[in-house]
């Protein structure tokens, strides 16, 4: 199930975690450190543009994104084309996305908003886990994916996350993305932008489930550089996207970019 | 089989033609094809021992020294090439090659020269010149074949070393008749292999069709069968949640546990649909003999369910050998129960990946580790569990490791060879139709 961090559990008293504080079993991509945390805290609330055309889940996600305070929803929408003019109006921090929503498919929107938006992180919301389309809406733009069974406290620390610049990898999402780039290696296209063995390495531990302190410590290197290679390997799969549907518009004689 | 890539003096579409000829008839006498398909190249064949035979006659034949015949040397040197094409046709069966059929014409051409007066070598082993043509390349083929050597033939019969005195009419249609007679040789066997050639291919076209009508077929059972599991299972648990979920709602007092279970109910069967729902290609069907290991593993991760909360992360589908899935299944299963019930774990994680030669299936969960040393473990009791595991996967001609310290979790790695088999070629075909 690719959730960012699907752990009941881990949400124990701290008398459960283990000595060792600075391992946390949670998400791919920890925060950082409690000192980048709490200077967080005072910064501004993330904006936050909430696309679902559930009425139900958006109060829902508001309410989880807002109980901290960390965050504030400043627009919704219920349907591809309003999320991508209010995205272009309000220009948010961050989109919570849904993917299967009446007009254009989600992905459209995410790659439109991406596109124009450089500075918007995606995230992607929804209730099942049909790979093509995560892979696609990472592909498009999105910088991760979360099902929406996943708790509220969940939803918070990716959207921190997310927010912060960072991806959010479950492992099954790391194993998609290990399919894709050995595709476009196969595919012998020297154009294509392909992964160094580091971060091949560093993909493969996402998948079996390691922490990025835990890749770490097994690599021999900083955890900064683990989130390093993660954003380089999120960069090189959203850039070979783009140059796949140059190219596949070109080759279809067309001089823009097809919807 | 010669590629006529590289024979760029011939029209682009006259060597695709000959290409495919050649290619057609050997897979189809390769006995990869019911006997029908491989009529031109039976023909051939029975045109060259034919030709054999003949070679034997023409030796005897210019060994006797009929007198009329060209000087011995001419006869040795015409004879070993005579011999050459005969041979190079048998190594070339059951293809043929233009360049071979050129240098065929040419001798055969020699030899109704030298041999004009003797029939043996004037118009019978010319004939099997354009027997082959017709065999190879069709009426068309054939035709121009015996019509060339026919022609040579009546020009050499009416030369004045021939014969003493200018022919008259008689003689002239006799020298000639042999003309007709080499084209309607050469040109019948063509037609006869064009139209085997063509029934061959209707009934190769007829064969596609059965092919994938029995496929259309499977996937719509295949679409049934799941409709039933839907029904079945996730429908009634569905059902089930709803009417709990009623019933606690109406209640005072909630009790936490109860609605813990509902939402493992909920979550259980999520995991049931999506498996199911991935499961159904919508491609032709993999191979009957292979089965995907991600879906096993995805099975078996849904079926050990408990406190800790399992992903399985799949880089492909991984299509192994039944036998090979359901130990590998079985062996993965026996681990994440030993994590649910020894590990004091909160998560663990399966990860399937597909390396060149093996799959590469990985189990770790984030739990208090162990000290992996096996006669302590053995000592304690612990060492058959692990044992059975390793066991299974050793069985397969594949090997474990294991990697876990005390605080550290445990990481369960297990390596199988593919089948030998199974080249990457294969399997890269079956991954693009996945």
């Amino acid at each position: 199930m690719p959730s960012a961090s699907d752990h009941r559990r881990s949400d124990r008293p701290a008398s459960a975690q283990p000595p060792d504080g600075t391992e946390q079993r949670s998400p791919h991509g920890t925060a950082p450190s409690s000192d980048a945390g709490s200077a967080r805290r005072t910064d501004p609330p993330v904006r936050v543009l909430v696309v679902d055309d559930h009425p139900l889940w958006r109060d829902g996600v508001r309410a989880d994104i807002e109980a901290d305070g960390r965050a504030r929803v400043v627009a919704e929408a219920s349907d591809t084309d309003t999320a991508i003019s209010a995205a272009l109006r309000e220009r948010p921090d961050l989109v919570l996305i849904d993917l299967n929503m009446p007009g254009l498919p989600g992905t459209t929107a995410i790659r439109r908003i991406s596109d124009q938006l450089p500075d918007t992180r995606l995230l992607v919301l929804s209730a099942s886990a049909a790979e093509p389309d995560v892979l696609e809406a990472v592909k498009a733009g999105a910088s991760g994916y979360l099902l929406k069974s996943a708790t509220g406290a969940e939803l918070t620390r990716a959207v921190q996350q997310v927010a912060s610049g960072e991806p959010v990898f479950s492992a099954s999402l790391a194993a998609l993305l290990l399919g894709e780039f050995r595709r476009v290696a196969a595919g012998g296209d020297h154009d294509e932008q392909q992964l160094s063995d580091r971060e091949t390495e560093v993909l493969k531990h996402v998948a079996r489930g390691y922490a990025y302190q835990e890749i770490a410590d097994r690599l021999v290197i900083s955890v900064r550089t683990v989130q390093n290679h993660v954003q380089s390997i999120l960069r090189k799969l959203q850039l070979n996207s783009r140059y796949e549907l140059m190219r596949y518009a070109i080759h279809r004689g067309m001089d823009r970019e097809d919807d | 089989m010669r590629r006529f890539e590289r024979r760029s003096w011939l029209p682009t579409r006259l060597r695709e033609q000959l290409d495919q000829r050649g290619r057609g008839d050997a897979r189809a006498s390769a006995g990869l094809a019911p006997a029908l398909l491989s009529g031109p190249a039976l023909l051939a064949s029975g045109v060259l021992a034919i030709r054999w035979a003949l070679i034997v006659w023409m030796a005897i034949l210019a060994v006797s020294g009929a007198s009329a015949l060209p000087p011995p040397e001419v006869r040795v040197v015409v004879w070993l090439l005579v011999v050459a094409v005969a041979a190079a046709h048998t190594a070339w069966r059951p293809g043929w090659s233009p360049l071979l059929l050129l240098v065929d014409l040419v001798v055969a051409v020699l030899v109704a020269v030298t041999g004009v007066r003797y029939p043996a070598f004037a118009t019978v082993y010319p004939a099997m010149t354009a027997l082959h043509w017709g065999a190879a390349l069709g009426v068309g083929g054939g035709s121009i074949a015996g019509g060339l050597i026919g022609v040579v033939l009546f020009v050499a019969r009416l030369q004045p070393s021939a014969i003493p005195q200018p022919p008259g009419f008689g003689v002239t249609v006799r020298a000639g008749a042999d003309v007709v007679n080499l084209v309607l040789a050469g040109g019948g066997l063509g037609y006869v292999a064009t139209l085997l050639r063509r029934s061959a291919s209707s009934v190769r076209a007829a064969q596609d069709a059965e092919l994938r009508a029995r496929e259309r077929a499977a996937r719509l059972t295949e679409r049934e069968s799941l409709g039933r599991q839907i029904h079945d299972s996730v429908l009634q648990v569905l059902a089930m949640v709803h009417k709990r979920g009623r019933e606690l709602g109406e209640l005072d007092t909630v009790p936490a546990t109860q609605v813990t279970q509902l939402a493992e109910l909920a979550a259980a069967q999520e995991r049931t649909l999506r498996a199911l729902i991935l499961r159904v290609p919508d491609e032709p069907a993999v191979d009957d003999r292979q089965v995907s290991l991600r879906t096993a593993l995805e099975d078996a991760a849904a079926q050990v369910g408990g406190e800790v909360d399992i992903e399985v992360a799949a880089v492909g589908e991984s299509s192994l050998p039944v036998h090979q899935v359901e130990q590998i299944r079985a062996a993965v299963e026996q681990a994440l129960r030993n994590v649910v019930q020894h590990a004091q774990a909160t998560r663990a994680w399966v990860f399937v990946d597909d390396e060149d030669t093996a799959v590469v299936v990985s189990v770790r969960d984030d739990g208090r580790g162990f000290v992996y040393d096996e006669s302590q473990l053995r000592a304690d009791g612990k060492y058959g569990l692990l044992r059975s595991i390793c066991g299974r996967i050793t069985e397969l001609g594949g090997s474990t490791h294991v990697d876990t310290a005390p605080g550290r979790g445990t990481e369960l790695q297990m390596r199988v060879p593919r089948p030998d088999d199974d080249t990457s070629a294969e399997r890269s075909e079956r991954a693009v139709r996945e």
